[in-house]
């Protein structure tokens, strides 16, 4: 039993932090979230073939298929990163349709996905997609980027999460080919809430520095505010919360890595409610540890909030997991 | 990174798991939580049989008689005997987790071969004499005097929250030595026998009703020089050593049982109807609620397994410990207030009643009692809080009050 990182893994992470630093900067992040044209939020095909350089999309595809052959908990470890950093575009969707859609490893293929079990149907990051893999309880299905019919939702919530919607009624299993099983879409949904709970550990994380920088900086009453001890408890709260999600994380992702250490659909379950409660509440506390400049456009602690509720929704939310577990755990009636 | 255990890790699970099937059924009924020497003797009975079986001082060194396990087999004893339901260290926790360990790196060979062997055995129960009426998460503050006179310390004070202190034979005792230095640097750690003349015990009764602690006054009691532990004034730096071993994996036991409180908080959901028909458990919000806290009792596991690889990999976990103790105690704060929930008034005895819940409300009820101490022993969670903000997000220190 081992839950330290690799030298391996710590190389890896280190790769991908300073890949980050120069393509996602804290300036870049700002100027993306300035821009009105959706489409230049994302990364560009060019910042998203260096990614897949690094080898963020083919982490667990088999070597001879191009991939790193890597495990669900090396991926977890760059995804945290991802998250970190507020790398926008559908990057757990692409990883997890890596080695079954073609180019996707190379970074030549960019994937979204679109819930069919949702009210309302809502795809993000449709512009720099170039496929979308629709999923229901049934199975998944593989669609071009242009064949939804979908139109952009005009004020998204986060400005660096552009969304269409899908017209209702439209049959989109029918318009698409039919690329996995009912069994394939639950693993597909656990593999990603997996991943989206890593993002979301990093994005908590992401949020904690930040607050904890600006603590450091910002003099009120004649002392940085990080000196009073309202301030530091509420951080303090954030770290516990950042630490016990990402020990869950890196669990749930071993777990589906080994089987037969048993107990997936709990550890998965466990994962998402606390990565989901590290960084929305993380978010929030960021938001107020900058006072009024939290709220302003220009400071960067909305956008973790933001991003903290936006991944909230994917795979699952945090309600539906904890009914599971405790249906799991204890029994349905 | 894996979540396997080795081949030897294995087979000290299995030898061990088959020693508790065998030894658990023979055990005597629990004595009742108010009778102390029958829980002394229940508790040392305990020890002495895990003594003869070769299970003594898991986490001690071989050298001085323990079993010196790796940090990943003394997770899975901590683990399988709170799965067997075995006693709790109980009169032994602090000869084995803080006296004994401290006599292990700080005492001399004499202290070690007089006093380790008799923890190991159960022969001696030893309580703690750290906080004082004014000195509580301000330990260093204390005022407990011992004056030097020729082969003695003469002690005066007083001393709170000393546990087993009616039943034990040794107390682990911080006095201030230099009345003038700094208030960190003139305390020191002595040996106190519990029969020395001048020792006088007053039972202090807990929210909970029972007297788990006492007060301890200590009046002209002379403790031999002999029995001083580490330096002379350099008491706070030993403190600190026992407090390390303070913080490690002594709730991995109860991680297991809030899970098996879970587990009963459903049970009892399911067996008692709901006003509108249908039962509790029927109450989509309760189930989540039930489900949010089990996720905690995950993450919890996950962290324990997380903090457990960095020691076993040499690493000084920093912050691991307080960010366990934090979530760990809040969690099973709201564990009770669910219970509670769930028995609506039958919450409101400790003591079991007949009906739906029967014979299951009265732990749950005086457990939510006992949880309250949870987030104030062994420093509150605020003292938590300002540890982490202070030494893993590097947010400026506490000012230094002086309390002198």
């Amino acid at each position: 039993m081992d839950l330290t990182l690799s030298a391996d893994q710590r190389a890896l992470r280190s790769g991908l932090r300073d890949v980050l630093a120069e393509l996602w900067s804290a300036e870049r992040l700002r100027e993306a979230a300035a821009s009105v044209a959706p489409s230049r939020t994302a990364p560009s095909s060019k910042d998203w073939r260096s990614l897949a350089e690094l080898g963020v999309f083919g982490v667990t595809v088999p070597e001879a298929d191009d991939g790193m052959g890597l495990g669900l908990a090396d991926a977890a470890v760059l995804f945290e990163e991802l998250g970190a950093a507020l790398v926008p575009g559908p990057l757990v969707p692409t990883v997890l349709a890596a080695g079954t859609v073609a180019g996707a490893v190379d970074g030549d293929a960019v994937v979204t996905m679109l819930d069919l079990r949702a009210p309302v149907l809502l795809v993000e990051h449709l512009d720099v997609a170039t496929h979308v893999v629709a999923v229901d309880d049934e199975g998944l299905y593989l669609l071009p980027s242009d064949a939804l019919g979908a139109t952009p939702v005009e004020t998204p919530l986060d400005p660096l999460t552009p969304l269409w919607v899908v017209p209702a009624g439209r049959d989109v299993p029918g318009l698409g080919e039919r690329i996995g099983s009912a069994g394939d879409a639950a693993g597909w949904m656990r593999s990603g809430a997996v991943l989206n709970s890593a993002m979301q550990v990093g994005v908590a994380r992401g949020g904690l520095d930040l607050a904890v920088r600006y603590a450091l900086e910002r003099v009120q009453f004649g002392r940085v505010i990080g000196g009073f001890q309202a301030v530091k408890h509420l951080l303090a709260e954030s770290l516990v919360r950042v630490e016990l999600a990402r020990a869950a994380v890196l669990v749930a992702a071993l777990t589906i890595d080994d089987p037969e250490v048993g107990g997936v659909e709990e550890a998965v379950a466990a994962a998402k409610v606390l990565a989901d409660e590290a960084a929305t509440l993380g978010g929030r506390s960021c938001v107020q540890v900058h006072g009024g400049m939290g709220f302003s456009w220009e400071v960067l602690a909305h956008l973790y909030l933001k991003r903290a509720w936006v991944l909230e929704t994917c795979f699952g939310s945090a309600d539906d997991h904890a009914a599971l577990l405790a249906r799991i755990s204890f029994g349905h009636e | 990174m894996d979540l396997r255990f080795s081949q030897s890790e294995q087979e000290f699970r299995h030898g061990l798991r088959s020693w508790l099937a065998e030894t658990i059924p023979t055990l005597p009924p629990r004595p009742h939580r108010d009778d102390w020497p029958a829980r002394r003797a229940y508790d040392t009975g305990w020890q002495r049989g895990m003594f003869d079986a070769g299970y003594a001082g898991v986490d001690w060194p071989a050298a001085h008689g323990g079993l010196g396990a790796t940090p990943t087999e003394q997770l899975v004893f901590l683990e399988e005997t709170a799965a067997a339901r075995a006693p709790y260290v109980g009169a032994n926790f602090v000869g084995l987790l803080h006296a004994g360990p401290t006599l292990v790196v700080e005492g001399t060979d004499a202290q070690r071969a007089r006093y380790l062997p008799r923890i190991l055995r159960g022969d001696d129960v030893w309580c703690q004499g750290f906080s004082e009426p004014d000195a509580g998460s301000d330990l260093a503050s204390l005022r407990t005097t011992a004056v030097r006179e020729g082969d003695h310390y003469v002690v005066n004070g007083r001393k709170v929250w000393t546990s087993m202190a009616q039943v034990a034979d040794y107390c682990e005792l911080l006095v201030r030595t230099d009345p003038d230095a700094p208030k960190h640097r003139g305390i020191s750690w002595l040996i106190l026998p519990m029969s020395t003349p001048g020792v006088q015990v007053r039972p202090l009764r807990t929210a909970g009703g029972s007297s788990e602690f006492s007060e301890l006054t200590l009046d002209d009691v002379r403790v031999p020089v002999e029995n001083l532990v580490g330096a002379e004034n350099d008491g706070w730096r030993v403190a600190m050593v026992t407090f390390s071993f303070e913080r490690g994996t002594a709730f991995i036991g109860e991680v297991i049982d809030s899970r098996n409180i879970l587990a009963e908080i459903a049970s009892i959901a399911r067996s008692t109807p709901a006003p509108r028909g249908g039962t509790l458990w029927d109450d989509a919000a309760l189930r989540r609620d039930v489900g949010r806290l089990t996720a905690d009792v995950h993450g919890l596991w996950a962290l324990i397994r997380k903090n457990v690889s960095e020691a076993a990999a040499g690493m000084i976990p920093v912050q691991g410990a307080s960010v366990f103790k934090l979530r760990f105690t809040e969690s099973r704060q709201k564990i009770g207030d669910l219970a509670a929930h769930v028995l609506g008034r039958s919450a409101l005895a400790m003591s079991d009643l007949p009906g739906l819940a029967g014979g299951r409300n009265g732990h749950l009820v005086e457990d939510r009692v006992t949880t309250l101490a949870y987030t104030i022993a062994a420093g509150t969670s605020q003292i938590q809080k300002n540890i982490l903000a202070e030494r893993s997000l590097g947010l400026p220190k506490e000012p230094r009050w002086t309390s002198r």
